[in-house]
């Protein structure tokens, strides 16, 4: 899949850019970790088929395999940028 | 978070960051959820939603998803995802919990079931704030009378389709409409096929706040949202004038939970963030 990288935006109030849908970075659009895709982009797996495995460290250290971890109930997994910035 | 427990759905949340960081933000915050440290971006590959426009050695971007959310059934099937090209823009928690539990096209009966001998509708915001770049959902509930129906996209000239329509403003994104599936018509006449609804018919549209509208509401705490529902009834003899309801709802903005750079005025709580990031920095460099 080609993606492509949304440059639209310019600047904005005083050091900052906005990009084209009104959103406040202090970047320019297209650079840093504002490298956001115009048009297609992939987002993983299908709906209606197996949510993939995952096993990582949860916030407590503790190795969590959400496919047991959630023992037979609905979930939300959410990727998100961080939780950091 | 207590009506994703109540409901008996569990909420994954999963970054690059370090496990540390992860420790100090659920505390700094009194999170519930499980949170899931990627450091090395391995899950986030192995769905292929790695970000491959931020170059390898581009620290500390590189390593971050394209982010976005599955909800999966109790099977463990995907049952729907939300994911924007904008990474400011991300859903909300009560559409990816009624996802969660098939009930985004559920109407609630609040006619008690009595019938109607005309279409009715209703609309609502779904969510009490609109906090920057969370999408929120308008919902527009149309009650039809048995023995009529209305209509899905696409329709021929001359019929209107069941839709939501925003006023235009510079400070609300809106997104695809989110409706449930059409039944196919076939006209005896024409032969044509019409896409229709009947009974309860639920749609949403995803709406956004950006930064203008933060800036230009007179108290910056509240954003109006207006437009107008649309529909068309027909039964099988004929149809009805196309109807519009307006509506407006003033939403308190809210804001969403930003990193934590801290300590600093109106940076509360604390976690560490400056440390945290440099840590993003130095770790592959």
């Amino acid at each position: 899949m080609e993606i492509t990288l949304d440059t639209r935006g310019g600047p904005s109030n005083g050091p900052y850019f906005e990009d084209a849908e009104g959103f406040n970075m202090p970047e320019p659009p297209g650079n840093g970790s504002r490298r956001i895709p115009l048009g297609d982009f992939p987002t993983g797996p299908d709906v209606g088929s197996r949510l993939p495995d995952i096993v990582a460290t949860d916030q407590s250290g503790r190795t969590v395999d959400v496919h047991a971890d959630r023992a037979g109930q609905p979930a939300v997994v959410v990727f998100y940028r961080s939780a950091v910035w | 978070m207590d009506a994703y427990r109540a409901a008996g759905v569990r909420l994954y949340a999963l970054s690059y960051d370090e496990p540390d960081a992860l420790a100090d933000y659920a505390k700094a915050h009194d999170t519930t959820f499980t949170m899931l440290s990627d450091p090395d971006s391995e899950v986030i590959e192995s769905f292929g939603i790695l970000n491959t426009l931020i170059p390898p050695d581009d620290h500390p971007w590189y390593g971050l998803p394209f982010p976005g959310s599955y909800v999966v059934d109790a099977d463990g099937i995907v049952v729907a995802k939300f994911f924007e090209h904008n990474f400011a823009v991300r859903s909300g928690p009560e559409q990816m919990l009624a996802a969660a539990l098939g009930q985004e096209f559920e109407a609630e009966d609040v006619r008690g079931g009595q019938p109607v001998d005309r279409v009715s509708a209703e609309v609502m915001v779904d969510g009490d704030r609109l906090p920057m770049g969370v999408t929120r959902h308008i919902v527009a509930t149309f009650r039809v009378p048995e023995g009529q129906h209305l209509y899905g996209e696409p329709v021929p000239e001359g019929l209107v389709a069941s839709t939501i329509e925003l006023d235009d403003s510079d400070g609300i994104l809106s997104y695809e409409m989110l409706a449930p599936p059409t039944s196919p018509l076939t006209l005896a006449g024409s032969g044509e096929t019409l896409q229709t609804y009947e009974g309860d018919v639920v749609l949403r549209l995803p709406i956004a706040q950006n930064a203008r509208q933060m800036q230009k509401d007179d108290d910056g705490r509240y954003v109006t949202i207006s437009g107008r529902l649309r529909w068309q009834a027909c039964d099988d003899n004929e149809c009805f004038l196309p109807e519009s309801m307006p509506f407006s709802f003033r939403v308190e903005a809210g804001f969403p939970v930003l990193g934590d750079m801290g300590p600093g005025v109106g940076r509360v709580p604390a976690m560490n963030g400056a440390q945290h990031f440099q840590r993003l920095i130095d770790r592959r460099a």
